[in-house]
């Protein structure tokens, strides 16, 4: 039980990293389009962390596998799927010569995988909601009218001392 | 009637103009808007003084319901008002029925009177107002309440249209009146997009009194409506055809081919003469100049069709490329320099907002303190020291002194403002192979002795940097110091790490280190004599100069004899693998190999480094991977396959001291601004984009030129004109900081044919070769030429499809006369290096290099590449005298048919880059014996071609260097030819005659016939 909620907890922060990045990676190339960036700067940003984010979502769609988690591993399995692609033809790197060409298709790439992500976001929270509260609600079915009853007590204590 | 004024050159622009007031899309908009707003303008227009920037916002918002409102409310009163107006005018309507035969114009008489009648007459064209009269109404209407509130200004109203002329087709600023200078801010923004205002200047005396009737009868949004079209009609047409006029012009609108072929057979039907060639070169299609005098030379910046479609459904029916071809620094001819300004303590004069440099078309306001940008039409204060009145007609009284303002091309001197950083100085840094296969060749034997002879013209002089690497399987620096006597050079062979052993002296100023530059070129030849390293550390080399230019940036020269070996960047041989051609990795043969190129290409443009490159070998060098360093960097490609000094030493020695003594502008950024509305979305060439829309171009030359597309942004147009602004900012030789700046306007127009009429085909195939050349490079070979194909057909429907109704095309192929030779360069381009066949036809190399040329040729250059010219010229060497003018009737061009080679003739064939110097079999053996010396029957592949101690040997090399001035660019190889001499002849000459059938290839009727068949099948 302890596990699931380790799990879950652990996707959910690659859930949150994935997010920030694909986020970040956006925000990178709307600066560059409004030219608060130059394309060298943009491209060694993106660049510089496009592959720990495909590692970290090939991670994570493995761990799903692993996990017989079926239906999360066939929500992430597009995208990594995709990643593997764009890797073996040697695409995945933003090219800084022709960026203002390509600049539309990346940011679209990037709107999907952020869409796809938090939409990943939620369905990983409510699972971690879901476990947790099964956790809790499990080891807590003991503890839970001691907790009250204390509760309660110290309450109508403190009432008491007040008057 | 229009004497007066006849020298001024505003005057053929004012009558477009006024079209342009009052414009068709203000009309559209306002009709729908509410009368509520119209009142309040009505309003306002009559209390101009009123409040100027309350004006403002009406102006753009609805100006057209000020027309409506005024119609219905006073109809009759506007006419009334004509007349009385007219009184003051009397001369108005009398003139304008004299000129009105030749000129529907009139309506400029009314207003301008003398001024303005001249600009009728060149506008005079104008068969079409067969509608305009009833449009006309509307006219009158609007202007009564202006010519209510001006009673007096009668001799003012003369002189808004001279303004607006002066200012250009911009709507708003035609209203200024000049005679109360208080009243023109109010006015002038409000009022300008009403037509009425417009209406009031020119039409008034078209035909006021006779329509009144059908004013009322009218209700009053359809008149408006009317009106835009007419209106915009006229001003599309002011120089060339009427719109959409009679039926007998219509006919007239397009040329015609019938083409009948005959089922079953593969004669064409067509008679093979009358076919279209372009044989007088690249024509300028004049109407550019024409229709707005102040443009910009269109050497400089050509429009792909100078009419701008107004909405984004006719840019979809237009299936030709719609955009401009800049050549920044082209050569102008003796006299025409483009003027350099220098405004000193001024600054330089911009738009506020949109930063649009000051120019022919902006208007001056309010007694000259204020001008209008013609891009965004934000009204900008003028600095005090650059004000000046205006006078009676609204012109700036200083406009002589004024280049920037009569000029479409000026040169600014940029103040600090523009520096990032000092002006670098020229700075030229050599890069040379030195492995046994540069050595045997002799290039650097030519190298050295042409870098030697160029010192003294080389730009910047006292300036001037240079730096030289040699490299083989090591990087050879040279230590130049002006203290040496001789350069110490200093071997690196460490290549994973490479580093610069000094660190200054590799790059010393020349004219304090002249001796020891000497020395080296000097000696640099016997140095390596009998170097027999066969590597080639090409990446480290690069990496090497780069570290060393970095501080400076300039321009690298690269020569390279071999596929680079070792180190990083090193390549291998590519292309090999018949199975790979024709499938879809083709096209990565025609890639950089290796990232590190683009990267390198990258980087070198950020430090302001341009590259040129000069490659050399008989082997694969991979091209592909070696250009995208010249490609992204503003470079140029030269290749020179299989070269031998003794043979090919000359070409190398022509290019190369062009390359360095041309005029060269360094650390450039390039922007083209337009109006708003429409947008550059792509550009094509050899540089590298900054941003969106700024192209870094570390080095510019003359000979390159850039093409870009447009696009619209807004589903309808709402303004007239459209102007475009080219602006440069570079560092000349002579350590200035400058802004070129071109401007050019072009209108607006509804109509697809009208866009036909103005398009330029040489624009256009200029960016149809960059376009198929991209493509080529992330496709098949065949695919590029397929889409070709498609837009020419699809183009040429579209065309067809505008006439079909009306006319029983029949069988007949029709195509627009501006776009006579569509199909022929069409077929060219299909046939041209880059595009050509498949794997056999065309080394790889070869056709990498054509590719990287192509893209940065000017429009003049690259139709000549695509339809060379052929030349006959024996009976001129037999003649036995000759006078001057002999030499052009010789110059007679022919297609490019093998019927037309005679067997007893001697012919030049002249792309450009090469001579083809053709041999008939039966020439008489005089030529022969004179041209070629004793050797005349040996086999022409081993026979140079030098100057013999005779009349017709020296009449020969006098049409060859005529033909080599013509276009200095490039050095063009005479190679000798006889006829039969296979497979030479084939090689060199029968492959170029593009309009034959070769092989799998079509020919020229064949080629129509296919078109039209394509055309015709929906």
């Amino acid at each position: 039980m302890a596990w699931d909620l380790i799990f879950w907890v652990l996707c959910f922060f690659i859930n949150i990293a994935l997010l920030a990045s694909s986020f970040y990676q956006l925000l990178s190339l709307s600066d560059l389009e409004a030219d608060h960036l130059n394309p060298f700067e943009a491209t060694t940003r993106i660049n510089s962390i496009v592959l720990p984010d495909f590692l970290l979502q090939a991670f994570l769609c493995l761990s799903f596998l692993l996990t017989w988690h079926w239906f999360m591993f066939l929500f992430t399995l597009p995208i990594t799927a995709y990643h593997l692609m764009l890797y073996l033809n040697r695409k995945h790197l933003l090219d800084v010569t022709e960026i203002f060409r390509d600049l539309n298709t990346e940011k679209k790439y990037r709107f999907v995988k952020l869409a796809v992500y938090l939409l990943l976001f939620t369905v990983v929270l409510f699972r971690l909601v879901i476990s947790a509260s099964t956790l809790y609600t499990m080891k807590s079915m003991f503890i839970h009218i001691d907790f009250w009853g204390s509760t309660v007590g110290g309450i109508c204590k403190l009432v008491i001392r007040i008057f | 009637m229009g004497t007066e004024n006849p020298g001024r050159p505003n005057f053929p622009m004012r009558p477009s103009f006024t079209p342009f007031a009052s414009a068709p899309p203000t009309v559209r908009p306002f009709s729908p808007s509410g009368p509520g707003t119209g009142s309040e303008s009505s309003n306002f227009r009559p209390i101009p003084p009123g409040a100027p920037p309350t004006m403002t916002p009406f102006s753009a918002a609805g100006p057209s319901p000020p027309v409506r409102f005024s119609d219905p409310s006073v109809p009759s009163a506007p006419i009334a008002s004509v007349p009385p107006s007219g009184a003051p005018y009397q001369r108005f309507p009398t003139p304008p029925f004299p000129s009105a035969a030749q000129a529907p114009p009139n309506r400029a008489p009314p207003m301008g009177q003398p001024p303005f009648q001249p600009p009728a007459g060149q506008i005079s064209v104008p068969p079409p107002f067969f509608r305009p009269q009833t449009q006309v109404l509307p006219v009158p209407m609007g202007s009564p309440p202006q010519n209510a509130n001006f009673p007096p200004s009668s001799m003012n109203v003369p002189q808004p249209p001279t303004d607006s002329s002066l200012s250009g087709p911009r709507p708003n600023f035609q209203p200024p009146f000049p005679g109360y200078p208080s009243k023109q801010p109010a006015v002038s923004q409000a009022p300008s997009p009403f037509p009425a205002q417009q209406g009031s200047f020119m039409p008034p005396p078209a035909s006021p009194s006779p329509f009144p009737s059908q004013q009322g009868s009218y209700g009053p949004p359809p008149v408006s409506a009317t009106l835009g079209y007419q209106s915009r009609d006229q001003m599309q047409h002011p120089g060339s055809a009427p719109p959409t006029g009679g039926v007998q012009r219509l006919t007239e609108d397009f040329s015609s081919l019938s083409v009948q072929s005959i089922p079953g057979t593969n004669d064409p039907g067509l008679d093979n003469r009358s076919l279209p060639r372009p044989l007088d070169g690249d024509v300028v299609p004049s109407s550019f100049l024409e229709m707005y005098p102040m443009n910009c030379d269109p050497r400089y910046l050509r429009l792909t069709t100078a009419a701008i479609p107004n909405s984004q459904s006719l840019v979809a029916r237009w299936h030709l490329p719609l955009g401009a071809v800049v050549c920044p620094l082209a050569e102008a001819p003796e006299g025409e320099e483009v003027p350099v300004i220098n405004f000193a303590s001024t600054g330089i004069i911009r738009c506020r907002r949109c930063r649009t440099y000051v120019n022919p078309y902006v208007t001056f306001t309010d007694a000259g303190r204020k001008w209008r940008c013609n891009i965004c039409s934000l009204l900008n204060d003028v600095p005090g020291e650059y004000f000046a009145n205006l006078d009676a007609t609204g012109r700036r009284i200083d406009l002589d002194q004024r280049p920037e303002l009569i000029k479409g091309s000026v040169e600014f001197v940029a103040p600090t403002e523009y520096m990032v950083r000092p002006p670098m100085p020229p700075l030229y840094f050599f890069l040379i192979d030195v492995s046994i296969s540069a050595v045997r060749s002799g290039m650097i034997e030519v190298v050295a002795e042409t870098i030697r002879s160029c010192l003294d013209e080389l730009p910047g002089f006292p300036r001037t940097q240079i730096g030289f690497i040699t490299y083989d399987s090591t990087v050879h620096f040279y230590n130049m110091k002006s203290s040496l006597t001789q350069p110490q050079m200093m071997v690196v062979s460490d290549l994973d790490d490479i580093f610069v052993p000094l660190p200054d002296d590799l790059l010393v100023n020349f004219s304090e280190s002249r001796n020891v530059v000497e020395t080296f070129l000097d000696s640099l030849p016997s140095m390596f004599q009998d170097n027999v390293n066969v590597e080639s550390a090409f990446g480290p080399a690069l990496k090497a100069a780069f570290m060393v230019m970095s501080q400076l940036g300039g321009k690298l020269l690269i020569f390279q004899n071999s596929l680079p070996s070792l180190g990083v960047g090193r390549l291998k041989l590519r292309g090999d693998d018949l199975r790979v051609y024709g499938t879809d990795e083709e096209h990565i043969l025609r890639l950089p190999e290796d990232p590190f190129y683009k990267q390198m290409a990258a980087d070198l443009t950020k430090y302001q480094i341009g590259v040129n490159i000069y490659a050399f070998s008989d082997k694969y060098t991979d091209i592909a991977s070696l250009g995208t360093l010249a490609k992204y960097t503003g470079g140029q490609v030269y290749y020179y396959p299989s070269f031998r000094s003794g043979i090919h030493g000359d070409k190398l020695r022509h290019e190369l001291a062009r390359d360095l003594t041309r005029e060269t502008a360094w650390e450039a950024v390039m922007r083209i601004r337009c109006g708003k509305g429409i947008r550059f979305t792509s550009y094509h060439g050899n540089f590298m984009l900054r941003s969106t829309d700024l192209l870094a171009l570390p080095t510019v030359d003359c000979d390159k030129a850039y093409a870009m597309q447009l696009s619209l942004e807004e589903t309808l147009l709402t303004t007239q004109t459209v102007y475009f602004q080219v602006a440069l900012l570079y560092t000349a030789s002579c350590g200035e900081r400058r802004i070129r700046v071109y401007t050019a306007a072009a209108p607006v127009v509804t109509d697809l044919g009208e866009m036909y009429r103005q398009a330029d085909t040489g624009a256009i195939f200029s960016l149809f070769s960059r376009l198929a050349i991209e493509k080529t490079l992330t496709g098949k070979l065949e695919d590029a030429r397929n889409s070709l194909q498609l837009m020419l057909v699809k183009a040429l429907r579209e065309y067809r499809n505008l006439y079909s109704v009306q006319h029983r095309l029949g069988a007949r192929m029709i195509y627009p006369e501006s776009l006579k030779f569509l199909c022929l360069y069409g077929l060219a381009l299909f046939k041209s290096v880059p595009l050509k066949g498949g794997y056999a036809d065309v080394q790889l190399d070869e056709r990498c290099a054509a590719g990287f040329t192509m893209m940065a040729l000017p429009v003049k250059k690259l139709l000549k590449l695509l339809y060379p010219s052929l030349i006959r010229i024996d009976e001129y060497l037999l003649k036995p005298s000759a006078q001057a003018d002999d030499f052009k009737n010789i110059m007679k061009r022919l297609p490019l048919v093998s019927e037309n080679l005679d067997s007893r003739g001697l012919y030049i064939y002249d792309d450009g880059f090469r001579f083809v110097i053709w041999f008939g079999r039966m020439v008489s053996p005089d030529i022969a014996k004179n041209l070629l010396g004793p050797d005349f029957a040996a086999e022409l592949s081993r026979v140079t071609l030098t100057e013999h101690d005779n009349e017709m040997s020296r009449r020969l090399m006098k049409i060859l260097k005529k033909l080599r001035e013509s276009d200095p660019s490039y050095y063009q190889l005479p190679y000798l030819v006889r006829q039969g001499e296979q497979p030479r002849e084939g090689l060199l000459l029968l492959v170029n005659l593009i309009e034959d059938q070769m092989g799998g290839t079509t020919g020229y009727a064949n080629w129509i016939t296919l078109i039209h068949r394509q055309v015709q099948q929906n």
